[in-house]
């Protein structure tokens, strides 16, 4: 039986029509359009971001995009022009393909109609943009610092403290709740379940299938929405589940949490996965082609500046940075 | 009344026996070889088979016919994917020795080739070359507007229907 959101109900009531899948592909498009126009600026790149931080919906339309993106990017011209455009065997192809697709129906390319997760509906009462970031104090005194490219709504009423996450990275420093007549649990959301703080400090991570709890300090159990059973995760441990799994219980990546300082830490990481984590910092699209990702990235990195930070990579590792616009750069070999 | 799997079955059953050594010649003559012949003869009944338990589509009468058209269309797959690896390895051969692949890189580049292939298969000609001259060789709109020769406005509704194309396509693949 599924775990029921308690208190969502009392949070909002009205549900806004959610956007279907085809609707947010129009809509990314129009972006990607515009990506690639050479006429997209500041402001489009911080619409664009708030746009993909919008739900895990819109994150998952974007995860396409950005998978796109790379496939593109991983291919030499010299190789992807004269076989992409190759002239086909079949140039009607399509008619035949509508002829036999009315008596066949081709199994995985069934459109599959939208999940409707009713509380990314609520309106989020604080979001950022790629590259900002939000340090908050919450009524009851618990400190909110919110990451790159999030939203999360603050639900607090006379029985819970809740906060709903919908889309990014948060860090939450809990307080002893000043309430008079008990504390009220302190509780967060995502769209894969929720986590009881247990007096702590933890930092939760959202991804379109998953959520990533790290704890820093005291300990938090952990509910999937689509189970009854419970998980606790203690400081200096970080535990990933879905909405019914659990992942292994891992000691917790060194560096975690230092975003709040502003910086970007790593030790040995796979190029390909510290370009990913940089990307999320930065407006429009970070690409790193195939022959590079596994180079191992270590050091500190002051998040104010991205652009820097690629000046460092390429001073340091055998890479170069080609800047086709602002928002359009790929990490190649040198 | 009997289940309609077991009827299904016998159906299929049915099918196979009367037509396969017949497709499997239809095929052989088209691809000069028994071996592609025999699997390409498979690949069609799993067709027929998957389509009939979706959609449930009641047997036809002219069974030739439409086992015929599944297959022409598995056939021109087929050639696709040959005439991908053909253009490919020509490419490789003019490609200078700096920028050669290795071995494990060529596969790697293979398997995204047919991938990205597979995306943009149903995208008219001229749509595809600009969505390519743009995305492979960083061409501005503009640019791509005067080596085709048609209005930016164009280019810009061919690089719409070119990312619409791939995202529908790869989130359907995804669900």
């Amino acid at each position: 039986m599924p775990a029921p959101h308690a208190g969502t109900s009392q949070l909002k009531a009205s549900a806004a029509e959610l956007p279907n899948q085809a609707q947010l592909v129009d809509e990314a498009v129009k972006w990607l359009v515009l990506m690639n126009s050479g006429h997209f600026n500041d402001v489009d790149a911080k619409r664009c971001a708030q746009w993909r931080s919008q739900s895990t919906e819109h994150q998952r339309i974007w995860e396409s995009v950005e998978k796109l993106n790379q496939q593109l990017g991983s291919i030499p011209s010299e190789v992807g022009m004269p076989v992409l455009n190759r002239r086909r065997t079949q140039q009607n192809r399509r008619t035949l393909l509508k002829a036999v697709g009315a008596a066949v129906v081709v199994p995985g390319t069934v459109w599959v109609g939208y999940r409707a997760v009713p509380w990314q509906t609520l309106g989020a009462e604080y979001k950022t943009g790629a590259g900002e970031r939000r340090d908050l104090t919450l009524a009851d005194g618990s400190q909110l610092n919110i990451n790159t490219s999030s939203a999360v709504d603050v639900a607090f009423n006379s029985v819970q403290r809740v906060i709903l996450q919908r889309a990014g990275e948060i860090l939450v420093q809990t307080a002893t709740d000043n309430k008079p007549g008990g504390s009220r649990p302190f509780i967060v959301k995502t769209e894969q379940g929720s986590m009881q703080a247990l007096g702590t400090r933890f930092i939760v991570r959202t991804h379109p299938q998953s959520t990533t709890l790290t704890v820093l300090e005291g300990a938090v159990r952990i509910r999937p929405a689509r189970t009854q059973e419970t998980r606790i995760v203690k400081a200096d441990e970080q535990m990933e589940f879905s909405d019914k799994a659990f992942g292994r219980n891992m000691p917790m990546s060194p560096g975690a949490g230092q975003w709040v300082r502003g910086v970007l830490y790593a030790q040995e990481m796979r190029l390909a996965d510290f370009i990913a984590e940089l990307a999320r910092y930065r407006p429009g699209i970070l690409r790193c082609e195939p022959s590079v990702a596994n180079i191992p990235v270590s050091g500190a990195f002051q998040l104010k500046d991205t652009d820097r930070i690629l000046e460092a990579l390429e001073k340091t590792l055998p890479v170069s940075v080609h800047t086709r616009t602002r928002y359009w750069v790929v990490i190649a070999g040198r | 009344m009997t289940g309609g799997e077991p009827s299904l079955q016998q159906d299929i059953r049915a099918l196979y026996i009367d037509h396969h050594g017949w497709l499997c010649n239809f095929l052989r003559k088209k691809l000069g070889n028994s071996f592609d012949a025999a699997d390409l003869a498979h690949d069609t009944f799993i067709r027929v088979l998957a389509g009939y338990r979706q959609a449930s589509i009641p047997m036809l009468r002219e069974p030739r016919a439409y086992l015929t058209t599944v297959a022409t269309r598995l056939l021109i797959n087929h050639f696709e994917r040959k005439s991908l690896e053909r253009a490919y390895e020509e490419s490789l051969r003019l490609l200078p020795e700096t920028l050669a692949p290795s071995v494990e890189e060529r596969a790697i580049l293979l398997e995204t080739l047919h991938e990205l292939d597979a995306l943009l298969d149903a995208l008219p000609p001229k749509a595809r070359t600009a969505f390519l001259l743009s995305q492979l060789e960083g061409l501005t709109y503009e640019e791509i507007a005067v080596q085709l020769q048609i209005s930016t406005r164009t280019v810009t509704r061919y690089m719409a229907q070119g990312f619409t194309q791939c995202l529908h396509h790869m989130l359907a693949q995804a669900n």
